[in-house]
């Protein structure tokens, strides 16, 4: 069957278990305090790279997926959730503990330069300070902002009063000396090719990029704090549409049902997992015709054709969603243990719809490669662009199509199965040519996979025995997991590794809820693909990442 | 055909109305003038709030612009009065009065150009206001002034995305010029002057007559290579996709007119458009047999007029269609690319002209 992934014979295909990871760190772990997904080991704040160099190197996790940093009580604690990109489901959290009153751990950034991002945000919002790291500077709120909003001391009531002086011009530096034969330009944050509120601070050599840097944040609305304060059954599902809102708000939602119903242990029934998965799909084809759409827009130019196009397609699969769940946007279509509702009535209607749909997509395709990708001047503009190794995209934790763009086969719908896709005959897509245009590719061809899906699913609930129709497992009023249980769960988003941590602390709301978002991991990979490119490929580069500003921000 | 060179407008004018005085015929240019330019603007008027909308929308399956008016039309004063009616926000730092000249020199340059186009017969009416003898060199001289301005906008903003597109403007008009004016030279081969008139009048011998219809020789039939080539550099030269990287909207904002609102933001857009018509006309007075098609002389202004218009329904396609090139890319095309070509085209022209002549 096409889901089985070829044999990798490397030291990283070998599964451990966790006492033989245990014995491979050695005094290096301090205590075991094992989380529902993963093995979990307690180290000293000050062996986080010799710890991570030993398990990326020896053992094979290649994948830090996120940075998860929590206050507790007593202590402070960052946690390093490790993978491996070939076997997602082997997974190890390290878990390194900082000091109440001086909260200082080792940096990460040296093993894994993903970490740079992470633990600047750790930094922001917690408040634990990492030794060696290249950067330690707040991200998403604003350099004078006082205090850190997720540690427990915090005082919400403050006024962030930040006088002029203390406001400090964030460019000064950068202001060109008489020597200097660079200019600097800002990108934003309201730039028509930034896809949102991004603010890409660039060095120009000319019309070549020496260096740019995305300062991100201004999107940020603390929706893990939301969250936090929200309980389990209810009051969450809602947030995750507005993180990725470009239709893919089902992929979020699932990405919180799978970790609450992990952690709660709640049984999805069989039918609702198929709408789940049909659901889903949609909405990845919706998020992959809009990326499409605003990729021609960015390397075409305004009044492109492409681009209203596929707005048009986009806008089918959204009615089918709207059909679906009786929202165009945010869904809030999933319930822990299932979904909100059956199909709508008459189902029949909707199948034909749904059909009609796949029926013409093949064509609309077609037509995207007449138009773009089959083009001599898009080629010229797209292929050998933005170019990203797929070993650096593996250490900036990229996922997702621009991962499966650098030839990293590496998709959880397969990977680490959830719903209904082992059922399913459909494959992964991978391009090896690590550029622009393969990103482009990669997501094109997903469409045509997702077509596929829901084809199968279709058929599926056609023939669904009337009386099997159960749209939700039987899941208490309140859900109250246990104290002190941590779960590290992600689906595969639109973008990417869409992952949720959360721990329990036995009340009916989560104590962290932590949120990996694949383009805050993606996006951290621009300036490796656009430094010494010039400023309309740094634009493809960016339109090609298909970022998310409220996912990157949250 | 080959009928002798109307006669001038402006000389139309004197006759008609006895204006035998250097006074008069000093008026009767400006009238002259006067109404040549306004028909232009009219032109303008009617492509950029409104044909520019419908034919993109079409392009794209969308209405466009259907409110107002029959076929949305009256949106044409709408947005004259609300483009006017804006603030007129002139930033910290702009250097004047050159930021002012700009806007005002883009639109001049582009209408100066029409004064030598014979744009054709409107009933006794022969709309051509001068025809100097280095007419040809003079049309393209007057258009490239439109660099001038985009630097001076670019330059003058105090803007860094103007200024890139001012320096991309000139990269990209110094890189298709000279191939555009060595293409045109090809047709001063052929037809021996530099007089519009002439230019335009050789193209009205018949190169071939098939089943009785005979069928003029415009040089886009007598060499076609050529045609192709100074198509491509024209676009290049108004700047019009895939060469739109002056303004690149995506890249660079809009370029060199990113500061520039309400009237001046006007006068750069007319400007823009007057240059998509002078350009259309340029192709056609030197490929497409200027005013010249079938039917009666006296209405083959409105040939001229179909001519210009579909030049124009031509750059809305390939706007709606095509990538834009890389700055790079773009000067890469130009300079080793189309200058190798056109001198080629310069050279083999000659040599068939010279041999078979």
């Amino acid at each position: 069957m096409s889901l089985e992934r070829p044999d990798t014979v490397d030291d990283g295909g070998v599964e451990r278990t966790p006492d033989e990871l245990e014995a491979l760190l050695g005094d290096l772990v301090v205590d075991r305090d094992d989380h529902l997904n993963a093995p979990a080991f307690v180290i000293r704040p000050d062996t986080v790279q010799e710890t991570l160099r030993t398990l990326k190197e020896q053992a094979g996790y290649d994948h830090l997926s996120v940075v998860s940093a929590q206050e507790y009580e007593n202590r402070y604690e960052s946690i390093y959730h490790l993978k491996k990109y070939d076997d997602p489901t082997q997974e190890v959290s390290i878990v390194v503990p900082a000091d109440k009153d001086n909260p200082v751990s080792e940096s990460a950034e040296p093993v894994f330069r993903t970490a740079d991002w992470h633990e600047r945000e750790a930094y922001d919002l917690i408040g634990i300070e990492y030794d060696d790291h290249p950067d330690m500077r707040r991200i998403l709120l604003p350099e004078t902002w006082q205090g850190h909003p997720l540690s427990m001391d915090y005082d919400k009531d403050r006024p962030q009063i930040a006088t002029l002086p203390e406001h400090a011009n964030p460019l000064e530096d950068h202001h060109k000396d008489a020597e200097s034969d660079t200019m600097f330009l800002n990108i934003g944050p309201h730039h028509p090719a930034t896809h949102g509120v991004l603010h890409l601070k660039t060095v120009l050599d000319g019309e070549q990029v020496a260096d740019v840097e995305p300062d991100i944040g201004y999107l940020h609305r603390s929706e893990e704090q939301m969250a936090q304060s929200g309980t389990y059954r209810h009051q969450i599902m809602p947030y995750p549409d507005r993180w990725d809102y470009i239709s893919a708000g089902l992929l979020n939602e699932w990405a919180y049902a799978r970790a609450a119903e992990d952690l709660a242990d709640i049984e999805v029934p069989e039918y609702a997992q198929v709408i789940r998965t049909m659901g889903a799909e949609m909405c990845r084809i919706a998020a992959h015709m809009l990326a499409l759409a605003t990729f021609a827009l960015d390397i075409n130019g305004d009044f492109t054709a492409t681009f209203m196009y596929a707005i048009n397609d986009r806008e089918r699969v959204q009615n089918l969603l709207e059909d679906l769940t009786g929202q165009r946007l945010m869904f809030n279509y999933f319930r822990l243990g299932g979904v909100v509702w059956d199909l709508p009535e008459p189902r029949e209607e909707f199948f034909s719809k749904t059909r009609d749909f796949l029926d013409q997509l093949p064509e609309s395709v077609e037509e995207y490669h007449n138009l773009i990708t089959s083009n001599e001047v898009f080629q010229m503009r797209t292929i050998d662009t933005g170019i990203l190794p797929p070993e650096v995209a593996k250490n900036y934790g990229a996922t997702g199509p621009v991962a499966r763009g650098s030839g990293v086969d590496y998709d959880l719908r397969r990977d680490d199965p959830y719903g209904y896709y082992d059922e399913l005959d459909w494959d992964v897509v991978t391009e090896d040519g690590c550029d622009n245009f393969s990103r482009l590719l990669v997501r094109m061809r997903e469409v045509e996979e997702s077509a596929k899906i829901i084809e199968q699913c279709v058929d599926l609930l056609e023939d669904w025995p009337e009386d099997e129709r159960n749209i939700q497992a039987n899941v208490p009023r309140t859900l109250r997991p246990d104290d002190d249980t941590e779960i590290y769960r992600a689906v595969e988003g639109a973008k990417g590794e869409l992952g949720i941590y959360i721990r329990a602390d036995g009340t009916d709301k989560p104590a962290r809820f932590k949120i990996r978002s694949p383009c805050f991991s993606n996006l951290q990979t621009l300036p490796e693909m656009a430094n010494g490119e010039y400023i309309p490929d740094v634009i493809a580069a960016l339109g090609s990442l298909d970022v998310v500003l409220g996912e990157v921000d949250r | 055909m080959g009928t002798a060179p109307a006669q001038l407008f402006p000389e139309f004018i004197v006759d008609t109305l006895g204006l035998d005085s250097v006074i008069g015929e000093v008026a009767a240019s400006l009238v002259a003038a006067f109404v040549v330019g306004n028909i232009i603007l009219a032109f303008t008027g009617v492509a950029g709030p409104w044909a520019k909308r419908k034919i993109t929308a079409a392009f794209t399956d969308r209405i466009a612009v259907d409110r107002i008016g029959p076929y949305g039309l009256l949106i044409i004063p709408a947005a004259a009065v609300q483009l006017l009616a804006k603030e007129l926000i002139i930033p910290e730092g702009v250097d004047r009065p050159s930021w002012d000249i700009a806007p005002i020199l883009l639109p001049a340059s582009a209408l100066l150009g029409f004064s030598v186009i014979p744009m054709g017969q409107l009933g006794p009416i022969s709309l051509h206001l001068a025809d100097p003898e280095v007419g040809f060199a003079l049309v393209f001289a007057f258009a490239s002034i439109a660099s001038v301005s985009l630097v001076m906008a670019g330059y003058a903003s105090n803007n860094k995305y103007s200024l890139l597109g001012g320096l991309r403007a000139v990269a990209q008009n110094l890189a298709y010029e000279i191939p555009l004016i060595v293409t045109a030279m090809s047709v001063v081969i052929f037809s021996g002057t530099l007089q519009m008139s002439g230019v335009v009048g050789a193209q009205t011998e018949t190169l071939v007559t098939i089943a009785g219809v005979s069928i003029p020789s415009w040089y886009a039939l007598v060499n076609p290579f050529a045609f192709v080539l100074f198509l491509t550099a024209n676009m290049a030269e108004i700047g019009r996709n895939p060469f739109d990287i002056p303004e690149a909207p995506t890249e660079i904002v809009a370029g060199y007119q990113t500061e520039y609102s309400s009237a001046y933001f006007v006068l750069f857009y007319l400007g823009e458009f007057v240059h998509i018509f002078l350009g259309g006309a340029i192709l056609a007075v030197t490929f497409l047999g200027g005013a010249s098609g079938p039917g009666p002389e006296s209405i083959s202004f409105i040939w001229f007029v179909v001519k210009i218009w579909g030049f124009f329904l031509f750059t809305q396609w390939a706007r709606a269609a095509l990538p834009r090139v890389r700055i790079d890319q773009l000067i890469e095309i130009g300079w080793k690319g189309m200058l190798v070509l056109s001198f080629a085209n310069l050279v083999l022209t000659a040599v068939i002209v010279g041999v078979i002549a």
